[in-house]
């Protein structure tokens, strides 16, 4: 009888510790997508205002030379 | 020089950050949420900054329409943009948070939903930027804009005292238990978001005057 409690507690502990393993693991999942996630907004936000900064130099760029090639010489 | 302080102070910010991400990483779990809980570390700070953005937002389109200076103007869209960046970031740590924590991914619950509503009226504002075309009455009507969006700073602040929530109390000046030692890296990594968010406003900023100096320019080819 008292095999058997000690089999089924060992038993018992050993499913705890697995099912406590996989919570953790699902834990640090979740932490590495909410991370991710977040870093990815705002480095794409940066690569946003790069492509912006980039259009609005070639927009003045293209507009400099229009003027100059307009002026009266 | 401007150029070489924006550099500065982003080299700066991704030091403190990278400082920070080896800091937190090496903390133990926490003994109830486990290594889920170590997202505060970004959840907190983000809403701390488009918060602050908000506020910067406030204060510039109040003394654009009092001023009519066009640099407030810049200055609220710019903090605006940088802001509703960082909520996001925060709304979508919240809900992976909630979805390990609370088993699902979003409940409508005040202060969710009134984050939520805060940052779908900072996109109308820069939404109705797009929309009007003439720089004055464009300044005019997106500042009156923004002092109404932010109405909805202190609901999200205020709300998980004034009605019961599913968002828990905050852990600072709630009531809340926080290690100091994770206090201290909080308030560094509140500080590397701060720096990021002043660096990407900064860009933002030249931005706008480069879009300023575009417009004068369109308009001498219009003259010629």
């Amino acid at each position: 009888m008292h095999l058997l409690t000690q089999t089924l507690l060992i038993a018992q502990s050993a499913f705890d510790v697995e099912r406590e393993m996989q919570r953790l693991q699902r834990n640090f999942q979740f932490l590495c997508y909410g991370l991710i996630v977040a870093w990815f907004i705002l480095v794409v936000y940066v690569l946003m205002m790069v492509g912006r900064e980039r259009k609005l130099k070639r927009e003045i760029a293209s507009l400099k030379a229009m003027l100059e090639d307009r002026q009266p010489k | 020089m401007r150029n070489k302080i924006i550099y500065g102070l982003g080299a700066l910010a991704i030091l403190l950050l990278a400082r920070n991400i080896y800091l937190i990483s090496n903390f133990p779990p926490e003994r109830a949420q486990g290594m889920i809980f170590k997202i505060i570390f970004f959840h907190v700070p983000a809403a701390m900054t488009a918060m602050l953005g908000a506020a910067i937002a406030l204060i510039a389109s109040v003394l654009f329409l009092v001023t009519k200076n066009f640099k407030y103007d810049a200055l609220a869209v710019a903090v605006t943009e940088v802001g509703l960046a960082f909520l996001a970031a925060n709304l979508i740590t919240g809900s992976i948070w909630g979805r390990v924590i609370w088993g699902i991914w979003w409940t409508w619950d005040a202060r969710l939903t009134s984050a939520l509503v805060c940052w779908l009226l900072y996109a109308g504002y820069l939404m109705l930027r797009r929309a009007i075309e003439e720089p004055t009455q464009r300044a005019t009507f997106a500042a009156v804009f923004s002092i109404f969006a932010f109405l909805d700073v202190p609901i999200v602040i205020f709300s998980i005292k004034w009605w019961r929530t599913q968002h828990p109390q905050p852990v600072f000046w709630g009531g809340g238990s926080f290690p100091r030692d994770w206090s201290i890296v909080m308030l560094w990594n509140l500080i590397a978001l701060l720096l990021l968010g002043t660096v990407m406003t900064l860009i933002r900023l030249r931005q706008e005057e480069t879009q300023r100096e575009l417009d004068s320019l369109r308009r001498m080819a219009h003259a010629l």
